[in-house]
């Protein structure tokens, strides 16, 4: 048996496993249902796929461990420690709702209830002078009652803690000292950032994430390694990198996009392999879709990003937008007759109405279906769709309302829900200053490839890269990354008046810790690549941009105008002579693993013939349109549509007018 | 379900559903821009909304995420700068306009407008709005409190143009930046607004080249129509009646103690709906006056919150008429001063959430906190330089209660729930004043079996300063958040100042250019919100449960919910229901409650003094409202404020 790298994704229906052969750089790809403890999936599907755990040279992997923790509130006794008269800083937030106007709608609670929360006396000011410190006897009377209370971990906030984390280090110390086997972190270690609602729920949350990812790492390590695999387990974070167990006591926090993070990965790889370094993620499940952007073949960041409004987790993430709106989004048609497309789901239970589960409300599924551009079986035939039902419910709900027949309706429903996906799309390029058509989309998700042409003509965007697995792309996603760690550091100053040299010690300091923290995780000194950016803004402004800067830092006017350049790209203007402020320095840590190499193939198979043809609805017309079966399909050849390109995980369709051909990694690139 | 509203207009039903939504695309398009390249923090934390407009002026899309205040506002102010410049509007044309006499809000929020042009017609606008931070006037933030008119509250910008056919107007520019005290962040918003403009008309004429502009306009048409039909169906749901009500702003500083009413009379027939505003108090002097564009905004936002789903545009305000004499508080014409025109769109607002909760008790809610802001302006002496700094902070606080469950606590202010509080961190960097606490007041929250939300108290101490001075701009010192169905008040708004080695004083809900120097402790506090429902009727577990949170306080769980509790383990935060004692706390209140409402209100005023009676005593037992300060006995206020209270408590007190 050669040796293989394996991927998991975790999801909530199904559990997908991603094998690379190393001998042969070639993908296969197993699926089971996810289980109560997801790692027995993680397990059950690897020995389904025949594969030795003592074979395997690496495994990575994207969980939702951590996001369900927070959602379902499962988490460990944990308490806050804050500086006198700040205890509610999260539950104050920024004072906002997510829906402005629903009155009836509620924010999430925050992560620690006000009865955990803590204050003791203490004061940091804005310069970073300590005013007041920490009272040894006070805080091992607070210790004391924590350890009365018997919590599990406790997270130290106080103010102006990012500018000087003295106290907050003193405090931890009595703690650790006073409560063994308690986890205890502290704000300015987490993220030494100016905003005490940020840092305090980053902090909040990689608190109480952390015996919750640290036990399910250990568990998950100690399980592989009685299978015999013998290297760290390595978990795939927001930022776009992976992690080893041993980090998350201080990152705890960025697995809790684990999950999404993947498919933009896989976006960006594929982008690069087949060419383009501008791509659009197109990854549309059942009931929602993920939008990422790579640029220039990276991946847009933010630090504005949360799993439940109102509690943010700052650490720098993969920028991804996901809307509500997937194959299993319902068309209807609301009081003012207007038709409309999700937001609810049908989900995958009941399911669209073709499920045959009881679902009435038509999906886009079932548009999809009785158009003739799904066939009658998904996921590899076990699940049969029911056209009758398709129909019926379409019928019920929109044709006869609209006084449409059942095609046209069908028609309907899909270019609403495109139209709304582009929008989407829109807000995610467009906005930011980027042009569709200097991008290629890439469509995967169980239904990306059937709905990727139609968003990329309404966008101009000219090109549509089809995966070979495009169900399967996500797990594919945490085969194709590195260690990586993001490190910053609040650095306010005039650019005019800022000195190179002192921003150059500033990222020695952040390089110091990274090297330290890669070495940690077992990174040799050759492998470890270390980027540096800068955030600057104009003097007065409130938002900042992200702007690289090079090793040694020298020269700041050189920032100054990059960071010009980039306002005018991103938000169409410019003020030459304005005051331009320095804001923080980044350092981005990434410590190299080996990558894997898909298999390469050479062009030259003949074009088969197609296993079928049906009639499918285009809004072009309805067409006899060949079917293909996706492995029968050789690197090199082309065809033309209307074309249905088939496979166990999904659907590729091929519009009329639009042009096909299969490359050498065996992706389906689409001229449209 | 009727016809479908596209079938009238031949619209195709995808086109229609395309473009509606397509619309507000371009409006979150739009606020996505300014609030990334925004100066003014104020347009940052939200302080700000976008829209889209027909030729005419009337508003197809506004944004969802837009600040209520604006709402129903910028129609007005389109069709303001159509009428000033009729035929003379062109392509490259960029405009700008402040007056809040013609349908705008108040100096602050400042719109950019741009006219849309295709094959050189005029086919829309785009119009980006925001709260500058400052606009000249006799006081840093604009806010002068004892204005009277407008000459001391700021720049008046009728129409005017700032591009003229693609040349930027710099002189009319600076003329207005130049009158301001921060004309380059001034000059960066109108940048930042103007570009946002732009992104309107690229995107419209994107599907303008698509769908071809008859269908754009033909859709303008039939969304506005889509909204009217939306809103009407729900109202014809709902019962047919007149229900009306008083809410009341604390005082004319410039006459006696008083409260000052505006009366609501909400009349639904058929699928019209009218709101009469008639019998409201004449215009008063101080800012604390709303004209007519900033009342026809607190009705189309009290509305909304009752039908949260409903998209906002033109056809919303065709399905409501406002009746109101001129001159009232809530229709005042120039030259009165209205800067403070939020104050009578919050108390309308909360009209109109108790009215509403009459006839949607599933959608019920008592009165929210109110809106304000502490104004901090003055030399910043910590350093070289001494620069001129300005500290404009507001706090969230509580809703009232609903339905089923507690009113939302630690919110922003109905005025604008998007209205972000702002970090302290960020303020102790860019201001010499320190924050000594932020943090949730217990017994803020107003009782009831649903409880208000809570509210918040911040404290702070001025740090090296020159020539500093405070402004304070809130209401419901007097006024006290009200519940409703039997829940009781939430507490009275006030800031308390104590000089360095002097007293503490009140200085009340509303003050201007007060000087404050180093060393200078203050604080004040936001109301939580109203109750809902009688309190002697919350499960005495959820009593319980807020104590062990600190939501109340074991004193006022006994006095204002009659629950007994015995304290088990105080490290432990744990306590037990003391179920007899619950029982007769509960009965002796039940039974004196009607009678404490009653009692001498001067005899009331006098315990407090002494020290007998609490500030909660006097408010939620006996409806007294004094000077909070000296504690002197306001007779007319609690005259009015005690008929409300009995109003809204004693047919739910069984």
């Amino acid at each position: 048996m050669s040796k293989v790298r394996v991927a998991v994704d975790i999801g909530g229906t199904f559990t997908d496993i991603c094998i690379l052969d190393e001998a042969t750089n070639t993908l296969r790809v197993q699926k089971v249902p996810s289980t109560r403890d997801p790692i027995d999936a993680a397990l059950e599907g690897i020995a389904k796929a025949g594969v030795n755990l003592a074979d395997i040279t690496l495994f990575s992997h994207g969980t939702t461990v951590a996001t369900n923790a927070l959602i379902q509130r499962n988490l460990p006794h944990a308490a806050v420690v804050c500086t006198e008269g700040f205890r509610d800083v999260i539950e104050i937030g920024n004072s906002t709702k997510a829906d402005l106007w629903d009155a009836y709608q509620d924010n999430p609670p925050p992560y620690i209830r006000r009865r955990d929360r803590l204050t003791i006396r203490e004061r940091t000011s804005a310069a970073g002078v300590v005013e007041r410190s920490i009272d040894e006897a006070e805080a091992r009377e607070l210790a004391a009652k924590l350890r009365k209370r018997g919590y599990r971990a406790v997270a130290i906030c106080f103010m102006n803690a990012f500018a000087n984390g003295e106290n907050e280090r003193a405090l931890k110390a009595v703690l650790e000292a006073e409560l063994p086997g308690v986890a205890v972190t502290t704000s300015s270690e987490v993220l030494p950032e100016i905003f005490e609602h940020e840092r305090f729920s980053t902090t909040v949350v990689n608190a109480v994430l952390q015996p919750v990812v640290g036990d399910y790492a250990r568990r998950l390590q100690d399980r592989l390694a009685a299978g015999g695999y013998d290297s760290d387990v390595l978990l795939l974070h927001s930022g776009g990198g992976v992690m080893t167990p041993k980090s998350t006591d201080r990152q705890a926090a960025r697995l809790a996009s684990s999950g999404i993070a993947a498919g933009a990965i896989a976006n960006r790889y594929i982008g690069q392999l087949c060419g383009y370094p501008n791509v659009i993620g197109f990854d549309m499940g059942g009931t929602s879709t993920d939008v990422s952007l790579a640029w220039q073949g990276e991946l847009l960041t933010t630090r504005d990003w949360y799993i439940e409004y109102g509690h943010p987790i700052c650490f720098p993430s993969i920028d991804i937008k996901t809307i509500g709106a997937g194959g299993g989004s319902i068309a209807w048609i609301d009081e003012a007759g207007s038709l409309r497309n999700g937001p609810q789901s049908a989900g995958s239970d009941p399911g669209p109405a073709c499920y045959g589960r009881g679902g009435e409300e038509p999906a886009n599924t079932d548009a999809n279906l009785v158009l003739g551009r799904l066939g009658a079986g998904l996921a590899g035939g076990d699940l049969g769709l029911d056209v009758a039902r398709a129909r019926a419910a379409i019928d019920m709900r929109v044709a006869r309302p609209l006084g449409m027949n059942v095609e046209a309706a069908a028609q309907a429903i899909l270019r609403v829900a495109n139209a709304n996906m582009a929008d989407a799309v829109r807000l995610v390029s467009i906005m930011r200053g980027y042009d569709p058509r200097d991008f290629a989309l890439v469509a995967f998700g169980g239904a990306g490839a059937l709905h990727g042409a139609a968003i990329a003509a309404d966008l101009a965007i000219p090109k549509v890269i089809v995966p070979p697995h495009p169900g399967v792309t996500s797990a594919m996603g945490c085969l194709l990354v590195d260690i990586r760690h993001d490190l910053l550091s609040t650095y306010l100053v005039d650019s005019a008046v800022a000195d190179a040299a002192d921003i150059e010690r500033e990222f020695r300091v952040l390089e110091d810790e990274a090297r330290e923290r890669l070495a940690h995780e077992g990174v040799a000194e050759a492998s470890m690549v270390l980027t540096r950016s800068i955030d600057m803004r104009y003097g007065g402004q409130w938002r900042s941009l992200t702007v690289p800067v090079l090793r040694p830092f020298t020269n700041v006017a050189a920032a100054v105008e990059d960071f010009g350049a980039a306002h005018q790209r991103e938000y169409n203007y410019r003020r030459n002579g304005a005051v331009v402020e320095i804001f923080r320095l980044n350092l981005t840590a990434i410590g190299v693993t080996p990558k894997a190499e898909f298999a390469r193939h050479a062009p030259g198979g003949a074009m088969p013939a197609p296993r079928s043809t049906r009639s499918v609805t285009f809004d072009e017309g309805i067409q006899e349109t060949p079917i293909f079966w996706r492995e029968d399909l050789p690197a090199g050849v082309a065809f033309a549509g209307p074309a249905v390109v088939e496979q166990f995980d999904a659907t590729t369709l091929v519009p009329p007018g639009a042009r096909a051909e299969v490359d050498a990694w065996l992706n389906i690139v689409i001229t449209v | 379900m009727d016809k479908p509203v596209t079938a009238a207009n031949q619209l195709d039903p995808v086109t229609f559903e395309v473009l509606r939504n397509a619309f507000v695309n371009i409006v979150d398009q739009m606020a996505e821009q300014v609030r990334r390249t925004c100066y003014s923090f104020v347009v940052y934390n939200r302080d700000f909304s976008n829209a889209l407009c027909d030729a005419e002026g009337n508003t197809v899309a506004q944004g969802n995420q837009d600040l209520a205040a604006h709402v129903g506002t910028l129609h007005y102010t389109c069709k303001a700068v159509i009428e000033e410049f009729g035929a003379d509007i062109h392509p490259g044309d960029v405009f700008l306009i402040n007056d809040p006499y013609v349908g705008g809000t108040h100096f602050s929020d400042t719109r950019v407008l741009l006219p849309i042009f295709v094959d050189g017609r005029l086919i829309a606008w785009s119009q980006a709005n925001g709260h500058w931070a400052d606009m000249g006037g006799s006081v840093p933030g604009s806010f002068d409190v004892t204005a009277k008119d407008m000459f001391k509250e700021g720049i008046r910008v009728p129409p005017v143009r700032i591009w003229r056919k693609g040349e930027y107007c710099y002189d009319v520019a600076r003329l207005i930046a130049k009158n301001t005290r921060d004309p380059d962040a001034i000059i960066g918003d109108m940048d930042a607004q103007t570009q946002a403009a732009r992104i309107a008309e690229r995107e419209l004429k994107r599907l303008c080249d698509k769908y071809g502009v008859g269908t754009i306009e033909t859709t303008f048409a039939a969304v506005q129509d889509y909204v009217e039909r939306a809103v009407r169906l729900r109202l014809a749901e709902l019962p047919d009646g007149s229900w009306e009500t008083v809410d009341f702003v604390d005082q004319d500083p410039s006459k006696a103690e008083g409260l000052i009413p505006i009366h609501v009379k909400m009349t639904i027939a058929g699928d019209a709906i009218e709101f009469d505003l008639t019998g409201s108090h004449p215009t008063i002097g101080s800012i604390y006056n709303s004209a007519f564009g900033g009342t026809f905004a607190a009705i189309v936002s009290g509305m909304k919150t009752f039908f949260p789903d409903v998209p906002l545009n033109a056809g919303l305000y065709r399905t409501v008429t406002v009746t109101v004499p001129d001159d009232t508080i809530v229709s005042a014409r120039w030259p009165v001063a209205v800067t403070g025109f939020v104050m009578c769109f919050e108390k309308i607002m909360n009209a109109i959430f108790e009215l509403v909760s009459r006839i949607m008790p599933e959608r019920a809610m008592a009165c929210a906190f109110n809106i304000e802001y502490l104004q901090t302006g003055g030399y910043d002496a910590r350093g070289a330089g001494r620069p001129y700094f300005m500290l404009y902070d507001w706090l969230a606080g509580g809703w009232g209660g609903r339905n089923g469950r507690d009113g939302l606590g630690v919110t922003a202010s109905c005025f604008g729930v998007g209205l972000m509080i702002q970090p302290v961190e960020g303020q102790e960097r860019l201001c010499p004043v320190r924050t000594d606490r932020l943090q949730i007041t217990t017994d803020s929250a107003g009782p009831g079996k649903w409880r208000g939300g809570v509210g918040l108290d911040k404290a702070g101490t001025i740090l090296d300063v020159e020539n500093c001075v405070f402004s304070y701009f809130c209401d419901r010192e007097r006024s006290v958040v009200w519940g409703i169905e039997g829940g009781l008040p939430g507490a009275p708004h006030g800031l308390w100042l104590e000089p360095e080695g002097e007293p503490a004083r009140f200085l009340g809900a509303v003050f201007s250019d007060v000087p404050v120097g180093k060393g200078a402790r203050f604080w004040r506090g936001t109301s939580g919100g109203g109750g809902y429902g009688d309190p002697l009727e919350r499960d005495p577990e959820r009593v319980k449960e807020d104590v062990v949170d600190d939501y109340v306080s074991l004193e006022r769980a006994r006095k204002d919910y009659g629950v007994v509790l015995e304290v088990v383990d105080e490290d432990l935060a744990e306590y037990r229901v003391d179920e007899a004692a619950t029982k007769r706390e509960r009965a002796h209140i039940a039974a004196a409650r009607a009678g404490w409402l009653d009692e001498d209100p001067e005899q009331i005023a006098a315990r407090y003094r002494a020290g007998e009676l609490d500030l909660h005593d006097v408010v939620r037992r006996h409806g007294v409202i004094c000077d909070w300060g000296t504690g002197e006995l306001l007779a007319n206020t609690t005259r009015d404020f005690r008929a409300q209270m009995k109003a809204r408590c004693l047919p739910s007190w069984n």
